[in-house]
């Protein structure tokens, strides 16, 4: 079962093109990051699944239900956290959520009750600073406490930890990773740690169509391809080193040979056993007398697979 | 229903706790007690200006000069401040991104517009009727003459011309991109009604003769029955404009 | 014109008049004080003008000097 199912949409701002015949699966309960360069269009796939955008063309569909642009119903079930969410200054934190538990139509005592729990969930307990005091971490604290203050079924994230400092950031991520299980959660960010921290889907983005959309693991077992990563000093014979390399490849013990002469470095692809591969290398490199500074067995990164996929 | 209920109690927190409010009305106080004091000063300072040299007797001053004072002050001034306050009233909210939050909480755009306009309306008559209560009563005490008996009746039209001016600003500000531009926009809805108000044959219809004719309403010596297309093309037009606001907030990116 | 007598005659009108301006100002005079982020201008402008108005200075600053997030 997917919650958010985005079905061949399109949108164009006047004549540029941001999303063009966009699907996108978020299956329920999961962790989904959604990864994209800047300008990608992750904000505006967001909007478009919370209404707030017109699509150019296509279908969204949120817990089975449309979505229609301005007023739509599915935003019963969501909870939002914009990249930069705005307050109204005058308000306390608690007086801001209990305004937004009266839109949101909560009755009065399940509203103070989820109150005081998302004010300590997100550390603003006891706070009774106004908000035009609030530090960027602390709105960001507040956003997320909005977005969860209905017990949404799908909570939508944009970039909630790029403006944060390297200690709130983790602090942010564990807060998510805790909420796995009561929530389907939907972020975006161009951090890729951050995604492989904490979620188990992965949708990559680029030039408005997505690229990627899987699982982790099923993500990393397509792409990346095992790999040797081989540094030389700046001695070491190349032509000797190609040759040999060559005639590794042409028995079959790897599949591709990647040289990158600037750093002095080779980056061996293979499809056997890493023990294996390893040793057939090692043997022909001493028998050539041309001993590598470093041998590195690569750990696919969704980094690598990322510049991959958006070539 | 319940979120107009709870939007515009947030209008008037907002209005409270950034002065706004607190201003409008020591402002509106003022403006009432000024009616009379001028009203009652004037005699003497043309007798200072012009000293002994003019011929003709300066007649007492009496309720009529008071209200006419609260007539002039409302709409040369007490408008304007009205006007100036919160003519960023929803452009404010759209540029810094206020609404997002809520709509996508299921706050409805119709209920920001209805809302507001509650609270601007509400604003208005309780600034109204402060400086008119204020006015009234000091008038009552200086001038004992009976030149003005209808008090209320030639206050309603200004009244209602307010409910339309504000529902003005309400959508000026929804169409703008900042206060300035609704600003401009709301004073050149007041110079088109002005230009309109050139044509005599209009009088009847155009809503600024709301604002122009109360002295005479007061006396009794114009009928209001005559300016009732006026009012309720005043009163169609605030529909309109709330209707149109509603329609625009809904098409626009917040 | 006696005006000791005019005074006398008019402090219903004179004394309410006056608190309430003071009070306007005194309001805008604090803020301006108290926050010195101003959309336009400086310190200093704003206390004059808000001194110097009466009663349309203060509104001004509300409008025009108060900085948006104040």
């Amino acid at each position: 079962m997917n919650i958010i199912e985005v079905k061949n949409v399109s949108k164009s701002f006047g004549s540029k093109q941001v999303l063009d015949g966009l699907h996108l699966g978020v299956p329920t309960g999961s962790i989904f990051g959604f990864v994209g360069g800047n300008g990608a269009g992750k904000t505006t796939t967001m909007k478009l699944i919370l209404g707030l955008e017109e699509t150019t063309r296509g279908d969204i569909f949120v817990g089975g239900e449309k979505v229609t642009f301005g007023n739509t119903k599915t935003n019963r079930i969501t909870g939002y956290l914009s990249d930069v969410p705005e307050f109204y200054p005058y308000m306390s934190a608690e007086e801001y959520l209990t305004f937004c538990g009266e839109i949101t139509g909560l009755k009065k005592a399940e509203q103070k009750q989820r109150i005081k729990e998302t004010l300590a969930l997100v550390g603003l307990e006891g706070n009774k600073k106004r908000i035009k005091g609030f530090s960027r971490g602390m709105k960001q604290r507040l956003g997320i406490a909005q977005a969860m203050l209905n017990n949404p079924e799908l909570l939508i994230c944009d970039e909630p930890t790029s403006a944060l400092d390297p200690e709130g950031r983790n602090e942010f991520l564990e807060l998510l990773a805790s909420l796995k299980g009561k929530m389907t959660i939907l972020f975006s960010t161009h951090i890729l740690g951050d995604v492989e921290r904490i979620c188990d889907y992965v949708g990559i983005l680029d030039e408005g169509k997505l690229k990627v959309s899987s699982s982790i693991e099923e993500l990393k077992q397509t792409y990346a391809k095992p790999q040797i990563e081989l540094f030389f000093d700046e001695v070491a014979n190349f032509s000797a080193l190609a040759a040999e390399l060559n005639a590794l490849k042409e028995q079959g013990v790897i599949t591709e040979v990647e040289k990158i002469n600037k750093r002095n470095q080779v980056i061996i692809s293979y499809n056997k056993d890493y023990a294996e591969t390893a040793a057939a290398l090692l043997e022909s490199l001493i028998a050539k007398k041309t001993m590598p500074i470093s041998l590195r067995k690569m750990n696919p990164s969704l980094e690598s697979i990322f510049l991959e996929v958006i070539q | 229903m319940k979120n107009i209920y709870y939007f515009s109690k947030k209008e008037f927190l907002e209005s409270w706790r950034t002065s706004k409010l607190f201003i409008v009305m020591i402002f509106f106080l003022i403006l009432g007690i000024m009616n009379p004091l001028i009203a009652i000063l004037t005699p003497d300072i043309i007798e200072i200006s012009f000293g002994g040299a003019l011929p003709v007797n300066i007649p007492e001053p009496s309720s009529l000069d008071s209200w006419g004072q609260f007539y002039q002050s409302m709409t040369q001034m007490g408008l304007i401040v009205i006007t100036l306050l919160f003519s960023g009233t929803m452009s404010g909210e759209v540029s810094k991104g206020t609404l997002v939050n809520l709509v996508t909480k299921g706050l409805k755009r119709s209920t920001v517009v209805i809302s507001k306009s509650i609270y601007l309306i509400l604003q208005w008559t309780l600034c109204m009727f402060l400086a008119f209560f204020v006015t009234w009563v000091y008038t009552l005490y200086y001038f004992t003459d009976d030149n003005s008996p209808h008090v209320f009746l030639a206050v309603l039209p200004l009244w209602i011309f307010g409910i339309l001016l504000v529902t003005a600003i309400l959508l000026t500000s929804t169409i703008s991109r900042n206060s300035y531009e609704g600003l401009l926009l709301t004073g050149g809805f007041v110079v088109l009604l002005f230009i309109v108000n050139i044509f005599d044959k209009l009088k009847h219809y155009n809503p600024i003769t709301l604002t122009s004719e109360n002295i005479n309403f007061l006396q009794g010596t114009s009928s209001l029955g005559n300016y009732m297309p006026a009012m309720l093309i005043s009163i169609s037009l605030s529909l309109l404009f709330l209707y149109l606001s509603i329609v625009i907030l809904n098409k626009k990116k917040l | 014109m006696n005006g000791i007598s005019f005074l006398m005659d008019h402090l219903p009108l004179l004394i309410p008049l006056i608190i309430l301006q003071f009070t306007l100002m005194i309001t805008a005079l604090v803020h301006v004080i108290k926050h010195p982020n101003y959309r336009f201008g400086t310190k200093g402008m704003w206390i004059f003008i808000v001194v110097i108005l009466q009663l349309i200075g203060p509104v001004f600053y509300f409008v025009f000097g108060k900085g948006d997030n104040e």
